[in-house]
């Protein structure tokens, strides 16, 4: 009996053997970002453009002479886990900043996390409005990412464009983004276009293994066309599940995704599964017509040789400018106290390879525009590819 | 298969074997007051460590009052620890209760809860009840993972408030603490007494009764014991401290998910109590401590820790079925049984 | 609410259930047998995606190698059942449910990140085998072939095994083995090798859905952890131990699933687990088994 009186001293001694390693002076961000399951698809290539853009910063000597370092770590999409690792990081390993996470689960968690901590957190992807809307805003998020509403009007200005569309249905993931990307479409498109009608919402959960209900329950209200924010695994899931049931055919592939179903990464992860007609969009179609911008040759190269990937990705550049916008904050603040940087970071313009960002003082966003296009084969390449890319919308009423 | 034939099961819990000078000594005083030093010795992970298994200790415990005192294997504990963090984290979040009133309305929900659940469960035997125990939690996984306007779903609950903790800013020496220490402090306080209370429990004419249904229900129905209302007794009590544990849990890591409840974490903490020896009261913190600290060092080396979690339980299985606390125990009898001969 | 649209919800509710009395008829039979719940059943399901996945990559990777692989990964998976089942599980029977679980348990996580080693985190898919890739025209639906097929292969496995359970000698031994394994010992049958069989064959079917699921879904790291509380829920219903019980639980787990999302969309989840609960509340011997 005694022996255990003994135990309990020694392993509570040994669990508090210091487990924190000397920091040297680098400045650290911390970057939760789903690696594992249906949504690394995304997650990995975010984390290679915040990587790139480390790499680029640290080679010109970094900013006031100190150099960056990058903590990755796999939040597997879940709002607890992201947290946990955020809190972790700043309270083992010091991190001096926070950036990352995917969706829109993790990153308003995460806000709370970088609020009481007061440590200026960068969302790279999160869209949904409550990241940053009056009741949640606080000095030290910043998103480089577009919102629900700006996709919102894009994509119903892309869905009024269909005269002969008089019934709508919707399909979107049963969480934050999902929710709110398809109240900013619906307010847009009610104002663009009264006559047309929602006739259906289906709600499957984030990851639903299974889309055979909700494709049949559609298919039965008759759509003429389809506003669908599935994105990632989930898209390739349903996909699957919509192509052989002739989902895509009854609707003659009027169907419109903002969830950036038109990157090449997605592309290629259907192949040719791929609904070829649909409308999808990308922060960076990666694959260019028209006139190229030499900063997006430079960076998409770059970025290739950095990923060492044959065709790079959509996704990187929202990493990368979420470096980025760090980096010049740093700068002009002078130094990398967080209340110093997130008073710089407000009306703070910085260039991106897709052109000039700013934060709005109130909201701390960009409002970022994305690019969008009918999906189409293309006999160059294995994949699907966007036709066409229109920067949308034209413009915003920011706030 | 009667719980007879294993031997770590059947030591007795809390029965003193011999008195000599080292038993006289409060140890689990001393280990909560060296723990409580943490904030003025080790660094803000330390602490955040030392409140981790703090915590996990008295869930562990809790679940081991079914589990090793009674018998009864519960695959869904986690239900009542995470109905403790969601009613603790809603009152004070969003209807902005104090904690001195939110923390023991969670303990009474979760109570309830244990109350009605348990009823149905302790009326199953051996895998139904398992089973049962398995369907509530995540019955209440999913309510917690639906009802977006209550426990805001999958995004679950962040922000959480501190409780008010200004008057120990005013006792001296505790006033220049950071929040989190003090919370920690005040954690470690409650977790105290609830151990104390449990350890009572176990010790007391009550728990003796659980050990023979534990060893035996027919004989126990036989001397006129209602089994089933112990039964249920326990299983309230265990859920209402794992409904503390739950509280508090949702305060320290500032935010309450339906992740918390999703059943795996029931197996989690079932390993904790089994790793530490579930036939000793203090076999469950043991495991806690362990796993916690294990977890933090090998994540730190290797993204494969649940590979490690499962070679651990091999060997724990196969090799180590009292557990830390009971390995050790036949060590220290072996030397203490040479010595004497 | 249209005639064609209730078909499709119907036949939508029939291939999930399809899918999962495949799992959950090995759960069953060796819950019934062996009075183990098997957690790492589920493992083996997502080993069986895996492994047709490697055999598809192996052999022909635009899927024509698909029913090689699926038999392949069905095998593989068979032959780890049976060394599990020799090297560990013999020496468990007759401990405490508690331990058994917990191994049961233990095997999730080491083979949850076995997975993880072989085959990495990112999502894998595989596409459906040319043959069956179109669909056909149905009461005014379009019903993919592949999802014919599988509800066509629920049933046969279902009278197939029923029929061995019923009428030869194996089945007898299983039988008896369900209701008195000391007397079957007594009269001098091999008990050790009916065990080892059934859990063989147990985890032969895991392999075989896992295999068969990999056209229609992605395989991602989880989908073990996913698919075995399911499988529990419908052996439940059943009834534990009960081979046509699993069946019909498959399809009401499966129809409740499909037409629970119509009348409360956001609590299909919420549903299936009160049934569960309602059910060993009420019956613990599920619907159609009998009381142990």
């Amino acid at each position: 009996m005694s022996c255990r009186h003994y135990l309990v001293p020694m392993l509570a001694a040994a669990a508090l053997w210091p487990l924190t390693a000397g920091a040297a002076d680098n400045i650290k961000i911390g970057f939760p970002i789903p690696l594992s399951g249906p949504t690394a698809v995304y997650g990995k290539p975010v984390l290679a453009g915040a990587e790139l853009a480390v790499q680029e910063l640290n080679a010109k000597g970094g900013v006031l002479g100190r150099k960056f370092e990058l903590l990755s770590r796999d939040s597997k999409a879940s709002a607890d886990e992201a947290v946990r690792l955020a809190r972790e990081m700043i309270i083992k390993d010091s991190v001096d900043f926070l950036a990352g996470t995917l969706t829109s689960a993790e990153a308003p968690a995460v806000s709370t996390v970088a609020k009481e901590n007061k440590i200026v957190f960068v969302a790279p992807t999160s869209k949904s409005t409550i990241l940053t809307d009056e009741k949640h805003i606080h000095p030290y998020i910043f998103r480089v990412a577009s919102n629900t509403d700006v996709e919102g009007l894009a994509g119903a200005t892309l869905m009024a464009r269909w005269k002969e569309v008089k019934k709508v249905a919707t399909i979107a993931p049963d969480y934050a983004y999902g929710r709110d990307s398809i109240a900013g479409f619906i307010e847009a498109l009610k104002k663009q276009r009264p006559d047309i009608q929602i006739v259906d919402q289906q709600w499957p959960k984030l990851g639903e293994a299974d889309f055979t209900p909700f494709i049949t329950a559609q298919m039965s209200t008759q759509p003429d066309a389809v506003y669908c924010s599935l994105f990632a695994g989930d898209f390739v899931t349903f996909t699957k599940s919509a192509t052989p049931r002739g989902y895509f055919k009854a609707i003659n592939n009027r169907m419109v995704d903002p969830a950036e179903i038109g990157t090449p990464d997605l592309a290629q992860a259907l192949g040719d599964d791929y609904p070829y007609g649909v409308i999808g969009d990308a922060y960076d179609p990666v694959i260019w017509h028209g006139t190229e911008p030499p900063e997006h040759k430079k960076f998409i190269d770059d970025l290739k040789k950095f990923t060492n990937s044959q065709y790079g990705s959509g996704w990187s550049i929202v990493g990368y400018q979420a470096i980025y916008a760090l980096a010049e904050g740093i700068k002009k603040a002078g130094n990398t106290k967080s209340d110093a940087v997130s008073k710089a970071m407000l009306g703070m313009s910085f260039d991106t390879p897709v052109g000039k960002r700013s934060f709005s003082e109130k909201s701390h966003e960009t409002f970022a525009p994305e690019y969008w296009g009918v999906m189409v084969k293309d006999p160059n390449h294995p994949f699907a590819i966007m036709k066409d890319p229109e920067l949308l919308p034209a413009s915003f009423p920011t706030y | 298969m009667t719980t007879e034939t294993t031997a770590p099961a059947a030591a007795p819990i809390g029965v003193a074997r011999e008195g000599n000078w080292v038993r006289r000594i409060p140890w689990t005083l001393i280990v909560f007051l060296v723990l409580a030093t943490v904030p003025w010795v080790g660094s803000r992970y330390d602490t955040f460590l030392a409140e981790q298994i703090a915590i996990d200790a008295l869930f562990a415990v809790s679940l081991n009052l079914l589990l090793g005192t009674t018998g009864l294997v519960s695959f869904g504990h986690v239900a009542y620890f995470g109905v403790g963090a969601y009613v603790c984290g809603i009152l004070m979040k969003t209807y902005e209760v104090p904690f001195i009133f939110a923390f023991p309305a969670a303990g009474l929900g979760t109570a309830l809860f244990a109350l009605v659940s348990g009823y149905f469960c302790v009326r199953l035997i051996k895998l139904y009840f398992a089973m049962l125990t398995l369907a509530f939690s995540q019955i209440v996984w999913a309510v917690a993972y639906k009802w977006n306007d209550v426990t805001g779903g999958d995004q679950g609950l962040p922000e959480i408030p501190f409780p008010d903790l200004d008057w120990m800013s005013a006792i001296p020496g505790l006033g220049d603490l950071r929040t989190n220490d003090q919370f920690y402090l005040l954690a470690l306080a409650i977790i105290a007494v609830s151990l104390a209370i449990l350890h009572r429990l176990v010790r007391s004419p009550f728990g003796r009764v659980l050990t023979t249904i534990r060893d035996n229900p027919e004989r126990a129905a036989f001397i006129g014991v209602n089994v089933r209302a112990y039964q249920l007794a326990a299983f309230v009590v265990a859920g209402t401290f794992a409904g503390f544990a739950g509280a508090l849990y949702g305060i320290f890591s500032r935010g309450v998910f339906a992740d918390f409840v999703f059943w795996s974490k029931s197996a989690e903490v079932m390993i904790m109590a089994i790793l530490g020896g579930m036939g000793y009261f203090w076999g469950p913190p043991v495991g806690a401590a362990v796993l916690v600290w294990l977890s933090q060092k090998i994540t730190a080396y290797t993204e494969y820790w649940p590979f490690m979690l499962g070679t651990i339980l091999l060997v724990l299985l196969f090799a180590l079925p009292g557990g830390i606390v009971g390995g050790l125990a036949a060590l220290w009898n072996r030397i203490q049984g040479r010595r004497r001969a | 609410m249209a005639a064609s649209f209730l078909f499709s919800q119907v036949m939508g509710g029939l291939t999930t259930a399809m899918f999962l009395f495949l799992i959950a008829s090995g759960l069953s039979l060796v819950f019934g047998i062996m009075r183990v719940i098997n957690f790492a059943h589920g493992s083996f399901y997502m080993l069986g995606a895996y492994l047709a996945w490697q055999g598809v990559q192996w052999l022909h990777p635009t899927g024509a190698g698909f029913w090689l692989a699926t038999l392949f990964a069905a095998v593989t998976v068979g032959v780890l059942g049976a060394i599990i089942e020799r090297v560990f599980f013999r020496s468990l029977y007759g401990r405490e449910e508690l331990y058994q679980l917990l191994f049961t348990y233990a095997l999730v996580l080491i083979l949850g990140d076995a997975a993880k080693f072989l085959w990495g985190v990112e999502q894998l898919s595989v596409s459906t085998p040319p043959i069956l890739s179109g669909g056909i025209e149905i009461f005014g639906t379009t019903q993919p072939l592949y999802t014919l097929f599988i509800i066509a292969i629920g049933p046969a496995i279902a009278i197939a095994g029923s029929l061995v359970l019923s009428r030869t000698g194996i089945g007898r031994l299983v039988r008896a083995a369900q209701m008195d394994r000391e007397m079957l010992d007594a009269l001098g049958a091999n008990v050790g090798a009916i065990y080892t069989g059934m859990f063989v064959f147990a985890s032969f079917l895991a392999g075989l859905s896992g295999a068969l699921v990999t056209p229609i879904q992605s395989i991602v790291p989880g989908m073990d952890v996913l698919i075995i509380v399911q499988a529990f829920i419908v052996v439940v219903i059943g009834g534990m131990g009960s081979f046509w019980g699993t069946f019909w639980g498959s399809v009401i787990y499966g129809e409740v699933l499909s037409f629970g999302i119509l009348i409360f969309p956001g609590f299909s989840l919420f549903s299936v687990f009160a049934l569960m609960a309602v059910i060993l509340i009420v019956r613990p011997w599920g619907l159609f088994g009998r009381p142990l």
